[in-house]
């Protein structure tokens, strides 16, 4: 698959200032977005810090390769995302349903932590794509446009994928917990 | 349900899944064990080394180029055994026209030695008959 480069990218930063920058920094700088993709999509801490410690291997093997930090953000979400559905196909071919998703690993702090345990128990439960789709979506803010660069996915299949998990999730919520919630 | 309503759930939709899917933190040292993972790939073997001559072949362009130089050596192969059978068949031939020359040859030493035989026997009888 071809490495596309959102539009948006900006900060050009040469190979040399990638190489001689402190990789250790550019973990910390992004562990989170990639704990949390793996986390969210493999609903599993350990299998979560595992994929996500690959990604940063495989990030150091292919630093030489990026241009810029959009780029390097752009890339690791890109691998994260497909080092998950691999990770899923080679663990468990089988789809969890709702009530074999685990719940969340860890505990959130929001004005409805039931609600947002119920939602992220839902998300969970949703097949591959559409769930990689909600979580870029939703966690890491991405336009439709660039979840397709990402995922290598026609937009009219994001914006379906995103649409009908919509629909789904808060059909399912709304039975859940009440008319009162969403 | 009105159209601003249904706005309105999707907006609320939007800011609740946001706030379920919010970035987690990765677990504490999570920086230090990925660090000491790429220290221990660095001093492990490289295997790398082993294979690179193979992952040359993964680029397409080179892959082509392979295929290209394998079917010119194989073209060149047929073209260099066709020009030595030939070869080897003109020398051949060459022999057997020689040998059928010999042949010949000595046919026609013979003939000729016989044509001289009867010409001295008619001369000899010529004279015994004068």
């Amino acid at each position: 698959m071809a490495e596309r480069i959102p539009a948006e990218q900006s900060a050009e930063i040469s190979e040399n200032d990638i190489a001689d920058s402190d990789f250790a920094e550019i973990v910390r700088r992004h562990q989170s977005a990639v704990f949390s993709i793996a986390l969210r999509f493999l609903a599993d801490r350990s299998a979560a810090e595992e994929l996500a410690q690959d990604v940063f291997l495989q990030l150091h093997a292919n630093l030489s390769t990026l241009k810029s930090e959009d780029h390097m953000k752009f890339w690791l979400r890109k691998v994260t995302a497909h080092r998950c559905i691999d990770y899923k196909r080679r663990r468990k071919p089988l789809q969890v349903s709702l009530d074999e998703a685990p719940e969340p690993a860890a505990p959130v702090h929001s004005s409805d932590p039931l609600l947002e345990r119920k939602l992220q128990q839902l998300v969970a439960s949703l097949p591959e794509k559409p769930r990689l789709v909600v979580i870029l979506r939703y966690q890491e803010d991405m336009h439709p446009e660039d979840i397709a660069d990402v995922l290598a996915m026609p937009l009219a299949t994001v914006k379906s994928h995103l649409q009908r998990s919509l629909a789904m999730l808060r059909e399912k919520v709304t039975r859940a917990m009440g008319e009162v919630t969403i | 349900m009105t159209r601003m309503n249904m706005d309105k759930d999707d907006s609320r939709m939007d800011d609740a899944l946001r706030n379920a899917l919010r970035r987690q933190e990765a677990p504490d040292g999570f920086a230090d064990r990925v660090l000491a993972r790429v220290a221990q790939q660095n001093l492990a073997p490289n295997p790398v080394r082993h294979d690179s001559w193979l992952r040359f072949f993964t680029q397409p362009i080179v892959r082509w180029a392979a295929l290209a130089a394998v079917a010119g050596a194989m073209i060149l192969g047929v073209h260099v055994y066709q020009v030595r059978r030939e070869r080897a068949e003109g020398e051949a031939a060459k022999q057997r026209l020689m040998l059928a020359l010999r042949i010949a040859g000595t046919k026609l030493q013979l003939a000729k030695s016989k044509v001289n035989e009867m010409n001295a026997n008619q001369t000899t009888n010529r004279h015994v008959k004068e």
